[in-house]
């Protein structure tokens, strides 16, 4: 009799292929990762970029890609959780409702290019503030508000509905219950949700094409009204646009390097902390 | 609750402080949109002033003279470098919108036609020029031992080393040619293929006078009833035996002149002028 | 006592006031393309627009084509050219970690998938630059490695993880009992997955794939800097194209306010919004079917 479950020719096959998943991730992470190390140096990381940005290091991408990031966070943070909460806690099911949650989970459907076309028309021109850090970094808000809510509402269902209705039978308001109870216990969730969206926002370069990123600025400080460079537009710019294409070749790996880091750390504290939660 | 609560409206205080302070004061930097022949430069020229004048932010940006005339347009921009004059239409709209600039020249450049390394030629006419581009001839074997489709690469319409191309040589381009982002793109190409032939600035190509990218060639041309001159050969700008040659500009809003009077004058300064022969363009003369 | 109460008020009209703040950003966005779109369509014929083969604005009244064919076909070409690696794969992989995964692999299998989502698009296009350009001139009879196939390459790369991911989910969501079922009258795990779980989560899996596509039609700096950005009408997959996000991104920055060409770009962002929407559309009302089985 034939053992049902030893594996035949077709399982190795689909072993195989879904092998590949690590095959391309490894491969990508090593490319990147040989070519932009060497060039990783003390000096890489805290001076800004020299000669012509063929040499030097890429300060001001960093700070320009912390203040924007920061500025996401600072935005879609609260009004993500806020919306996540209406959600979870206080609406009732009924077409509002509804439509509501249909047009938040189709927002996170549109194409990134979008965003910045509306970033640009709203936050650039018509609030006037110009191509800067503030813009880019509530452009990228937006973006990432869909994720920040529906990682939030995930978070919050997780926490059984017996304790609030314990809480309420003590006489709790609802957000005593909310802030109390359920809040507490999503932290982990949301701390997860919240390191994504910075991971997420770290990477896009389409909403700061036009709402602030630019090639160079001198001096290393960003301000929050001025234009910016960030790592992702760095790389683009490094590997596009350059007079010395070959030469900065190095320099733009090592970005590529700094932004996979980035991320990559990111990525794997936020899959570390749910699985040590999600027991 | 309460002890985090003032904690956090502190912060948040700053914060908003912190950004209405740096709204209301006049953004102090300038910004520097434009040609893409002229923005590594520029980024030259903002580094070495940024050294002795360290208070002063410089934002530089490329993409195309089309950008940078539009983002002044928008009100995006302080200073457009162009690579060829606006045009009627783009000095009515400034008009319209009540945006007053004024023209400076920034810099002279020459255009270098490049082939591949190992293609047999070394030099061309001027008439060859006009039949490739335009795609009268199609082969290279009308102008030297291999037949191969010639292959052209060149720049998009919104750049004006396009348009100062085809207005010098006075043809339409062919529709065949291939239309890429910038100088960098078209030097790629043309190094990577054997067929290939493109147009770039020259200071895409040489660095202290000599040529700075293997893998292609800068060819010689001839004008009609002259011997074939390479633009490496070009020691000022008055040079009459190179045609491919002309003013690269900057077009500065009035309003921020204050601002950019100082990176202006160090563009036109001594050590202004040895950035620029640098790098292979022609400083200008004042 | 009126304190908490006042406290309670406060927090649910700032909350109710966010909710409603989200659901209108979608509305805000359809609002701007829709309503600079319109002028552009008053100053322009749509069939010229939506059927012209040409995309080639200009300042010089004559010369100037606004035709999308060529940039919604080269679109397309690239989507369609990435489902087709990642189709395949996805589905494959999906099989393999719903049925057939040993626990420890599996947890490291979805590590590594929320990993690839992770990848920035400008690293994934960086690669197709220095990496997957020259390969391709080395094994194929071209001169550039920046056309439609590094492309598709790329972009499969970006949606696999969401095939995977939904379509585990769809295979999942099949209940073990239908199976045990299965099992119980004799048929084996292949003939099991093939004949029965399979068409079962057929729904989801295709939810799961248009989702993917909707994300490859969608990105925008992998296609910038991958395809060679030539706006002629693309012929094949060695042909470098243009797609729509690449024209929207290249041109935006040089077009001045309330130009025709101003409008043009937000009616492209306009049709790759109806793209996408409707795909996303189309796969949620898929996968709304496939609850009954929960």
């Amino acid at each position: 009799m034939r053992n049902l479950n030893k594996p035949v020719f077709i399982e190795w096959v689909m072993w195989f292929f879904a092998i590949q998943v690590f095959f391309v991730l490894g491969f990508i992470l090593v490319y990147i990762f040989c070519n932009g190390l060497p060039v990783f140096s003390w000096r890489f990381f805290i001076s800004a970029p020299s000669h012509g940005m063929t040499d030097g290091g890429i300060l001001p991408a960093i700070i320009g890609t912390t203040w924007v990031t920061f500025f996401t966070v600072i935005f879609a943070l609260p009004v993500g959780i806020s919306c996540a909460i209406y959600f979870n806690e206080y609406a009732k099911d009924h077409l509002m409702t509804r439509i509501v949650r249909a047009a938040i989970k189709n927002l996170a459907g549109v194409p990134s290019i979008v965003f910045g076309l509306f970033g640009l028309a709203i936050f650039v021109v018509s609030i006037s503030l110009g191509t800067s850090t503030l813009s880019a970094g509530l452009t990228l808000g937006l973006l990432t508000l869909p994720y920040t809510i529906v990682s939030t509402e995930e978070a919050l269902r997780m926490v059984p509905k017996g304790q609030r209705e314990a809480a309420y039978s003590l006489g709790a308001t609802q957000w005593e219950v909310i802030k109390n109870i359920v809040l507490p216990q999503a932290i982990p969730e949301i701390a997860t949700g919240v390191i994504l969206t910075i991971s997420r926002a770290a990477g896009e370069t389409a909403p700061l094409l036009f709402t602030g990123a630019t090639f160079y600025i001198t001096g290393s400080i960003g301000y929050p009204m001025d234009e910016f460079m960030a790592l992702p537009y760095h790389l683009y710019v490094l590997s596009t646009q350059h007079q010395y294409l070959e030469d900065v070749r190095p320099i733009a790996f090592a970005t590529a390097a700094t932004l996979l880091l980035f991320v990559l750390i990111l990525n794997l504290v936020a899959i570390w902390i749910r699985h040590s939660y999600r027991k | 609750m309460s002890k985090y609560l003032y904690h956090w409206l502190g912060i948040f205080g700053c914060l908003v402080n912190f950004c209405l302070y740096s709204c209301n004061t006049e953004r102090q930097s300038l910004i520097i949109k434009g040609s893409d022949t002229e923005v590594n430069l520029t980024v030259l020229l903002a580094e070495a002033y940024h050294k002795s004048v360290p208070s002063v932010r410089i934002s530089v940006s490329g993409g195309g003279t089309g950008v940078g005339i539009a983002a002044i347009s928008k009100g995006l921009a302080d200073i457009a470098n162009a690579s060829r004059e606006m045009t009627e239409s783009e000095h009515k709209r400034l008009q319209y919108i009540g945006i007053e600039v004024d023209k400076y020249i920034f810099a002279y450049d020459a255009i270098a036609i490049i082939v591949n390394e190992k293609l047999p030629i070394d030099e061309l006419s001027v008439d060859d020029l006009r039949l490739i581009f335009s795609g009268e001839v199609t082969r290279w074997n009308a102008f030297a031992d291999i037949d191969k489709r010639i292959k052209i690469y060149g720049r998009q319409s919104n750049s004006g080393t396009y348009d100062f191309f085809r207005d010098n040589l006075n043809i339409i381009f062919t529709k065949t040619a291939r239309e890429l982002n910038g100088n960098a793109q078209i030097i790629e190409s043309v190094r990577n293929d054997l067929t290939g032939i493109g147009y770039v600035g020259l200071g895409y190509v040489i660095k202290n006078g000599k040529p700075s990218v293997p893998g292609v060639k800068i060819l010689k041309i001839a004008e009609e009833g002259y011997r074939a001159v390479s633009p490496l050969e070009l020691t000022s700008y008055e040079d009459l035996t190179y045609r491919f040659k002309r003013p690269l500009y900057q077009y500065v809003r009035r309003d921020a002149h204050n601002r950019a009077k100082g990176f202006l004058d160090f563009i036109q300064s001594g050590e202004g002028k040895n950035i620029i022969l640098a790098n292979g363009y022609f400083p200008h003369r004042s | 006592m009126r304190s908490r109460k006042a406290k309670d008020i406060i927090c649910r009209v700032f909350i109710v006031v966010s909710a409603v703040f989200s659901a209108s950003i979608l509305v805000g966005i359809l609002g701007l393309l829709v309503s600079n779109a319109a002028r552009f369509i008053a100053l322009e014929p749509l069939d010229d627009f939506l059927f012209g083969t040409v995309w080639r604005p200009s300042e010089n009244q004559t010369e100037t084509h606004y035709g999308v064919l060529p940039l919604v076909v080269s679109s397309l070409l690239v989507t369609i050219g990435s489902m087709a690696i990642a189709i395949p794969l996805g589905i494959m992989t999906a099989i393999y970690l719903a049925g057939y995964a040993p626990k420890r692999l599996r947890w490291k299998l979805k590590a590594a998938i929320e990993l690839l989502a992770a990848l920035p698009s400008v690293v994934v296009g960086f690669l197709g630059i220095v990496l997957v350009s020259p390969i391709l001139t080395n094994i194929l009879p071209i001169h550039t490695g920046l056309n439609a196939l590094n492309g598709s390459i790329l972009l499969s790369i970006m949606a696999l993880p969401t095939i995977i991911t939904l379509s585990e989910d769809a295979l999942h969501s099949i209940p073990q009992s239908i199976r045990e079922a299965a099992f119980a009258v004799g048929a084996k795990k292949w003939d099991t997955l093939f004949k029965i779980v399979l068409p079962a989560a057929y729904p989801g899996i295709l939810s799961a794939i248009m989702l993917g596509m909707g994300r490859a039609v969608g990105e925008t700096m992998t296609v910038l800097m991958a395809t060679g950005n030539a706006s002629a009408f693309p012929h094949g997959f060695l042909d470098s194209v243009r797609t729509i996000t690449a024209t929207i991104a290249i041109e935006m920055g040089e077009v001045p306010h309330g130009t025709k060409h101003y409008y043009s770009l937000y009616s492209l962002a306009l049709i790759l919004f109806i793209m996408t929407f409707s795909v996303n559309l189309f796969a949620e009302h898929i996968s709304s079917k496939i609850k009954k089985f929960r």
